[in-house]
């Protein structure tokens, strides 16, 4: 997928513009916490699954060397084969010759967020394959020659009428209405179907690699990963090595904690533990099986500072929760990954010059780190990579002098005090009349969206010391 | 190429790897302890599982021996499809099945594309999350659980298990001794999405019914409480 991060604030003030697009983010970035919480409440001990994740997560990253090369030998023994790739360009590269040395036309694919991050539908069409996405909603935003809005619900920024008129222009399958969400999904089946029954290869992601059997997991609630598996006679997987887990116990306790932040389900429609090709004997199944594990710099940040984002489940609650996702929606990252997992992923994958902006787009209210389920401190990446902006001189020259001279102010508290006592002050005397500015010199950031309310009074310390002085 | 990125990225893994053995790796592990479960909406594990199926949108039938089961399934067939066929997997629990006793015509092996209804033979059921566990390979096709309208389970209650915990338990023994299935699949509800403006819908590619036949001793009292646990979940606006 083209990276357009360098475009997220005009981005962003195009989704912002869009009023009706706006409303059905406000919609789902209300009702997603609300499922969220009522499943972490009803498990009780949601806090202790957390950390135990967080310990066995962290557990594999340090020892990845050890469990790498057991689930290889594993998965090897289970007859798989198993590719490495360092780029993107080589992970597509070894995809289609796969593809190719099948005879392959037909390619049904499962959501794959690392195949998003590759760009691999292009390069297999130019390829000469038809590659079909299966997932309702990537298949939705393939036809329209769109991009994921979410990494979970990728087709959810577009509305029920917009899907209608989109089958109705690509579909045909002559006169239908279409009215009901379940005309649509009927409609999808029928000719997603026909895409499962004629795939040469299949292709889909994975939640968890399994060291200690070399299966891999794979969570779905449409069951289309699960076609995509068993129904063509060729099956990649493509993934990254960031997903191996010790144990089968460890995968299931992630799926515990992954449906419930995503869904709110104890457990998704499907949960599949794949070992590799068919038997002798059995009557369905792909006769090969291929995984292809990616780097694309994740071994340069499990080096890094940054090291706690591998641990990324991918759930999508930090977006849920994020004011700025709400606020502007997937698009305007410009990339595969959004929200605050984005901001901190898209700089880390591609370079932090050209996604300058997403590390910014943040309020730091500290939403994402509280309810994210694998407990990285996002806040704290997103600051660390600001800082790193800084250090490299990419932030503008104004923030820079801003920030200096307020890190010059800050370790003068009484300097400090009284400045800000004083601009209080002539706020307060200012704006009490109106009770608020419409313009005020250095923000017009703030004042061309909004009014900035007035003081009411003098300052948290001013007020301090007054109290304090009164109880004594 | 691959062999060379392999050697690449293996060096890079050890370099940021801390470099234990593989006692000292294991014994760490080891020390991490148990995940927690969820909490089970009944002491009973089978009322359990049972109020966990209705909350994934299954249903269910309580069968007393092989040939109500087979009766059951006989009637539901008939409800939806005004037909006596269906396709069962090769699965010896199926082919012992009385089958003449609820008039059901069975065609065993894997579902063609249009036949509408496919049963399958359950391992096991977990109560934590109301899922039926298939070991697929050559008793089991995969397909017989994806590609049918609806998909009929008979599980029997003996091989209910607490947790995802225990089903590992169970399935290891299987790996450890070098045959292991091809597929291990959970199915806890029938296909789904929420893509469409997030409205769940049933039916998004495989079965848009997902019907559980317990045998082994369940009983219909079980079978109320589940649907009153599941009852005062709605009245409370829960799950």
């Amino acid at each position: 997928m083209e990276l357009q991060s360098q475009h997220f604030r005009e981005k962003a003030a195009d989704a912002l513009a869009d009023s009706a697009a706006v409303a059905q983010r406000d919609k789902i970035a209300q009702f997603t916490p609300i499922i969220r919480d009522a499943a972490m409440q009803e498990f009780g001990s949601f806090e202790a699954l957390r950390k135990h994740i967080k310990r066995i997560r962290q557990h594999s990253l340090d020892n990845l060397d050890y469990y790498l090369a057991r689930f290889e030998l594993e998965a090897t023994n289970n007859g798989n084969q198993v590719h490495y790739a360092d780029t993107p360009d080589e992970m597509n590269s070894i995809v289609l010759d796969i593809c190719q040395q099948h005879g392959a036309h037909r390619v049904a694919k499962g959501k794959s967020m690392v195949t998003e991050e590759t760009a691999l539908n292009d390069y297999l069409q130019r390829g000469g394959l038809e590659v079909v996405e299966t997932d309702l909603g990537e298949y939705i935003i393939q036809q329209a020659g769109e991009t994921p809005s979410h990494i979970v619900a990728p087709a959810l920024h577009k509305s029920k009428q917009e899907i209608r008129e989109l089958f109705l222009e690509k579909h045909a399958l002559g006169e239908r209405a279409l009215e009901t969400t379940e005309d649509l999904v009927d409609e999808a089946r029928s000719v997603l179907r026909e895409t499962f029954l004629k795939a040469d290869v299949g292709i889909i992601g994975s939640n968890a690699l399994i060291a200690e059997n070399g299966y891999s997991m794979l969570v779905t609630n449409e069951g289309n990963g699960d076609l995509c598996a068993n129904l063509p006679s060729v099956l990649i997987i493509c993934t990254t090595l960031d997903r191996i887990l010790p144990r089968g116990e460890d995968a299931t306790a992630m799926q515990r904690l992954l449906a419930r932040s995503t869904t709110g389900q104890a457990q998704t429609s499907y949960t599949s533990f794949y070992s590799g090709p068919r038997r002798e004997g059995e009557l369905d199944g792909p006769l090969e099986t291929h995984i292809v594990l990616l780097d694309n710099q994740r071994t340069d940040i499990l080096a890094s500072d940054y090291k706690e984002m591998l641990q990324c489940i991918r759930c999508g609650t930090c977006l849920n929760h994020c004011p700025v996702f709400a606020a502007t929606g997937g698009h305007s990252y410009g990339w595969v990954y959004s929200g605050p997992m984005g901001s901190i992923l898209t700089p880390l994958l591609t370079s932090l010059e050209t996604s300058e902006a997403l590390p910014n787009a943040c309020t730091s209210c500290g939403r994402c780190g509280e309810v994210c389920p694998a407990d990285i401190p996002l806040p704290d990446l997103l600051r660390d990579l600001r800082h790193e902006q800084y250090q490299q001189k990419m932030t503008a020259p104004r923030w820079r002098v801003g920030l200096k001279l307020h890190a010059w102010l800050a370790v003068r508290p009484s300097l400090y005090q009284f400045l800000t006592a004083m601009l209080t002050t002539v706020l307060h005397r200012l704006g009490r009349k109106k009770g608020s500015f419409s313009q005020l010199p250095f923000a017009a950031g703030w004042t061309s969206v909004r009014d900035f309310p007035a003081p009411q009074s003098g300052t948290f310390m001013q007020q301090y010391k007054a109290r304090t002085k009164a109880d004594e | 190429m691959s062999s060379e990125s392999r050697s690449r990225i293996m060096a890079k893994v050890r370099g940021a790897s801390r470099g234990q053995g593989a006692a000292a790796i294991e014994s760490e592990l080891a020390g991490m302890g148990v995940a927690p479960t969820a909490p089970l909406p009944h002491e009973d594990t089978c009322i359990a599982f049972m109020a966990n199926v209705l909350r994934n949108h299954g249903t269910l039938d309580i069968a007393g021996n092989r040939s109500e089961a087979v009766k059951l399934i006989g009637q539901y067939i008939y409800q939806h499809f005004r037909s006596h066929r269906l396709v069962a997997g090769n699965d010896p629990h199926l082919a012992a099945m009385p089958w003449r006793d609820g008039g059901v015509l069975p065609r065993f092996g894997e579902v063609e594309p249009g036949e509408p209804v496919a049963l399958s033979y359950a391992q096991w059921g977990v109560a934590e999350t109301g899922a039926t566990v298939f070991l697929t390979g050559k008793s089991n096709p995969s397909r017989n659980n994806l590609l049918p309208e609806r998909h009929l389970v008979l599980l029997d209650v003996n091989n209910l298990l607490p947790d995802l915990e225990s089903l590992w338990r169970q399935i290891e023994p299987t790996i450890e001794a070098g045959s292991r299935p091809r597929g291990i699949q959970c199915i806890a509800g029938p296909s789904s999405t929420a893509d469409i403006e997030a409205q769940l819908v049933h039916g998004a590619h495989g079965p848009r019914g997902w019907h559980i036949i317990l045998t082994g001793g369940a009983t219909h009292e079980q079978l109320q409480t589940a649907r009153a646990i599941v009852a005062c979940d709605d009245t409370l606006g829960g799950s």
